[in-house]
């Protein structure tokens, strides 16, 4: 069976920090055999959602340091306070790490297939998330095609807080490889 | 902020401050951890040796990666002065890959004047490697104060 590299192990542990990273299942080797599959999903079915993500200031604090980014908006109270949005938000792109959280092993798993390529996003953003938010995801498969020869999926999904506020809607794309038999075997050729 | 973000300020062709950043496998294993998208793709550079997806041979930086630094082009620009990203559409192109230097900007392309505080602008985004290879392109709307 395939596993994650020594390598990318001490990379990833280097990082860990949030109680979120700690508890996530980061080897997306394992279980793999049970994700969502191209050929298997139907259009118009609803997935992910079984889990919420609860925002904490570390989870913020970590996709602010992961995206080496500076502004004191997302990064300090105090210097949020002095701009018009008058307390600290998180990035646009925090749905990612939300995304991720919430698809987990369970529906949604086809976003962990090894070797997905992600060919661009298109996403409308409303309500920005905070500390204390409570994320909630509504997903549908939402198209399936073949183009060059490569298989594409796409799922639309609905971000809201607890307060039932609209935060994004995603409409995320990932080009999967053919079938885990043939990933199987470009391994193998792979090694020689 | 020294130049004004106001609507009624911003002219067409404007083009934002570009942001630079160098990608290694330590930003990208960061970047994983930080997104929980740890992808072995991105993550584990002998599995991308070994499957050379695409020919490739190693590992590729998230494409939600370079999202990131396109969107960082936008709110380092605007949010502390209470600009709003309100939608972002981009095409991925081409990795980055551990080693590459990236370059993301810019430009407005229309103004969309509305009642206040929903007035909004079109902009076209790219990022490039040091090649100057064009690896995405895009378009955001961005409301302004």
């Amino acid at each position: 069976m395939v596993k994650l590299s020594d390598e990318a192990r001490k990379l990833i542990e280097k990082y860990q920090k949030t109680e979120k990273q700690k508890e996530f299942q980061f080897d997306f080797f394992v279980d793999q055999s049970k994700y969502e599959k191209w050929e298997d999903v139907i259009i118009g079915t609803e997935g992910f959602g079984e889990r919420t993500f609860e925002v904490k200031k570390e989870d913020i604090d970590a996709y602010v340091e992961c995206t080496m980014e500076d502004n004191p908006v997302f990064k300090d109270e105090e210097s949020a306070k002095k701009t018009p949005w008058d307390e600290l938000i998180a990035p646009p792109m925090f749905i990612t790490p939300v995304v991720f959280w919430i698809a987990g092993t369970g529906s949604g798993s086809w976003i962990r297939t090894p070797g997905a390529i992600n060919p661009g996003q298109k996403i409308e953003f409303y309500e920005p998330i905070r500390v204390g938010d409570i994320i909630k995801i509504r997903s549908e498969a939402y198209d399936k095609y073949i183009k060059r020869g490569k298989r594409y999926l796409t799922y639309y999904s609905e971000f809201t807080n607890q307060r039932g506020e609209l935060v994004a809607k995603w409409w995320g794309t990932l080009i999967l490889p053919f079938s885990k038999a043939e990933e199987e075997h470009k391994i193998e050729g792979g090694k020689k | 902020m020294s130049e004004s973000v106001k609507f009624e300020d911003i002219e067409l062709d404007y083009e934002l401050p570009t942001l630079k950043r160098e990608i290694s496998q330590e930003f990208i294993s960061m970047f994983g951890c930080g997104s929980l998208d740890f992808n072995p793709i991105h993550m584990d550079p002998i599995w991308a040796k070994n499957v050379n997806l695409f020919g490739f041979g190693k590992t590729i930086g998230h494409g939600q990666l370079t999202i990131a630094l396109l969107t960082q082009v936008i709110t380092n620009w605007c949010y502390a002065e209470g600009g709003k990203l309100k939608s972002i559409d981009i095409k991925l192109i081409w990795p980055l890959f551990p080693g590459d230097t990236a370059t993301c900007g810019g430009k407005i392309v229309a103004k969309h004047p509305r009642k206040k505080d929903i007035s909004f602008v079109d902009l076209d985004l790219y990022a490039d490697n040091q090649k100057k290879k064009r690896v995405a392109v895009g378009k955001a709307q961005v409301y302004l104060p």
